[in-house]
């Protein structure tokens, strides 16, 4: 069933939740973000109220309130939806955690392939501006805040945080090592908080609803309601708001789809399963709930997805470590193979399941220990090696060994 | 008329600044004017902004939409992930290499058009999708991407 706060039809009026989270203290407004138990909607998971809380601690008269608009995860158009309608519900929570975390700059990353967006996001800015809602002395509160928009540049790397943040400083989009995190030392190396487009559009609801009722929004543990892109072989892909926890079957009832092969959660990095287990949850506890849903019908050959997925990886890989940077090479080349015919069996592949557990472990952020979730849910869940050859084009027959 | 590249250089420390982290809307506004970033405006940025020429140069080569090498005042760039594929991706690239004779990241010889392939462009629900000179287009078949394509100045 759908529970919609996000991209519900009666909304409260822009910039409501920001009035209201001024006349509150920094700290309360913090701890109401906290208590909601909301996670980082970008895919981490990080509890926000945590980051906001650590950001606020930190001492500097210069802090960065940074927004994450660089969605790049292959299946994911969640925040372009909420860009083209909510820009200013997105900015009013950004302006609301600059006034938790004592911050008066906001930055919004925007990936470049969003570009078309800028206007949509500057006309939202001015009217803020208009309302008095940004600028200097905001309300008389003796609050400043504004935003700019920055752009990215075709990198998928650069929606890792800290990645992002060498971006934004004129760098390349490496990865840094962590600690000093962000919230100690981030933009420029002050105190800054990097959230999710979605989790910033959250927050103004949170401040208006309170906390216990968008916890309750969640089934069981979880806490509040989701955005997920569901496309692939559906009748209705698009945008949906689900409680957070909900099971994959009723999303994928909302898009409507008959024959189910495969669905992958989460994007590239995510998960794929079987029809048979759409019965799970979508939470940080069971399917990454990060934003994409792809279903695939029992036509699609899954090694072709595969293909499709480690090219994405390897052209995407910031080359800076080399478990990720040579490994999902190999891994490609092991698909390549497998599809070719040269592998055609479980055992010749141990060595390639060995490399992916390695990479899952050593790689530096999470693009290379993620890469691997395809490769391994793809083989083990869709390829049958008790026929001959998976391609049918078997090396053995062939006589090549 | 295509501007000096120093000049749009010029024109971007005024609105940006010469700080370090101006340096990826300085490439920008020089990626965006001329489509490619060539190699005396990455030395007039360096110049600028007090860093290397190989540092400027290692941030250009980084991204894939930046480009050092020429290309067409018309940038395709159709997505080539899964979405997409499933629903026809092919078979619209297919199209525009043969209406156009280029294949992907090539140019053609009168420089109108380069075409690309770029991964998830966030069009997922109106797949197959295209951007051209970043403004989206969806729900593409072979012969409504050879009519954009064939629209472009």
């Amino acid at each position: 069933m759908e529970k919609k706060v996000l991209l519900a039809e009666n909304q409260p009026e822009f910039g409501a939740g920001f009035e209201l989270a001024l006349t509150m203290s920094p700290a309360d407004v913090v701890f109401i973000v906290r208590d909601s138990g909301i996670k980082g909607r970008g895919g981490a998971g990080f509890p926000t109220g945590i980051k906001w809380n650590l950001a606020g601690a930190a001492s500097s008269d210069v802090k960065y309130v940074i927004c994450n608009a660089d969605e790049g995860e292959p299946g994911t158009f969640k925040d372009r939806v909420l860009l083209e309608k909510y820009s200013e519900r997105l900015i009013e929570g950004m302006a609301i955690g600059g006034y938790a975390i004592g911050s008066s700059h906001g930055i919004i990353y925007l990936r470049a392939e969003y570009s078309y967006l800028i206007p949509t996001i500057e006309d939202a800015r001015k009217n803020m501006i208009a309302r008095g809602l940004l600028g200097k002395n905001i309300r008389g509160k003796g609050y400043d805040f504004d935003v700019e928009i920055r752009t990215g540049s075709g990198a998928y790397i650069c929606g890792e945080e800290t990645a992002l943040i060498e971006s934004l400083e004129g760098k390349s989009g490496f990865p840094r090592n962590k600690p000093p995190f962000p919230v100690n030392s981030g933009y420029l190396n002050k105190p800054t908080i990097v959230n999710n487009v979605e989790t910033f559009c959250a927050v103004p609801h949170i401040i208006l609803g309170g906390p216990e009722w968008y916890a309750d929004l969640g089934i069981g543990d979880c806490s509040g309601t989701k955005l997920f892109s569901i496309s692939g072989d559906v009748e209705k892909p698009g945008v949906y708001e689900l409680p957070m926890g909900a099971p994959l079957k009723d999303l994928i009832d909302l898009a409507g789809a008959g024959d189910i092969q495969a669905v992958q959660v989460g994007g590239a990095s995510g998960r794929t399963i079987p029809a048979t287990e759409t019965h799970r949850s979508l939470s940080f506890d069971d399917l990454p709930p990060g934003g994409s849903v792809i279903v695939f019908d029992s036509t699609v050959n899954m090694l072709e997805v595969l293909e499709n997925f480690m090219e994405f990886f390897v052209h995407e890989s910031c080359g800076q470590c080399v478990p990720c940077r040579e490994g999902t090479l190999q891994l490609m080349y092991a698909v390549d193979d497998l599809i070719s015919g040269d592998i055609c069996s479980e055992e010749s592949l141990s060595d390639y399941f060995r490399l992916a557990e390695a990479m899952r472990i050593t790689s530096k952020c999470g693009l290379g220990q993620t890469a691997v979730n395809c490769f391994v849910d793809i083989i083990n869940n869709f390829v049958d090696f008790t026929d001959e050859c998976v391609s049918g084009k078997c090396c053995c027959e062939r006589g090549d060994r | 008329m295509l501007r000096n590249p120093e000049e749009i250089v010029a024109d971007g420390i005024k609105e940006f600044g010469s700080e370090h982290e101006s340096i990826m809307q300085l490439l920008t506004k020089v990626n965006e004017e001329l489509s490619w970033i060539p190699t005396i405006a990455i030395e007039a940025i360096a110049k600028a902004t007090g860093i290397s020429v190989a540092e400027v140069y290692s941030v250009v080569s980084f991204y894939s939409f930046f480009s050092i090498e020429p290309r067409g005042r018309n940038i395709v760039r159709l997505c080539s992930t899964i979405s997409c594929t499933m629903t026809g991706q092919g078979k619209i690239l297919e199209a525009l290499i043969d209406e156009f004779g280029i294949e992907p990241f090539e140019t053609t010889d009168d420089g109108r058009l380069t075409i690309e392939t770029t991964p998830c462009i966030g069009l997922c629900d109106q797949a197959p999708a295209m951007l051209v000179n970043g403004e989206p287009h969806v729900k593409l078949t072979p012969e409504k991407a050879c009519d954009i394509v064939h629209g472009l100045e």
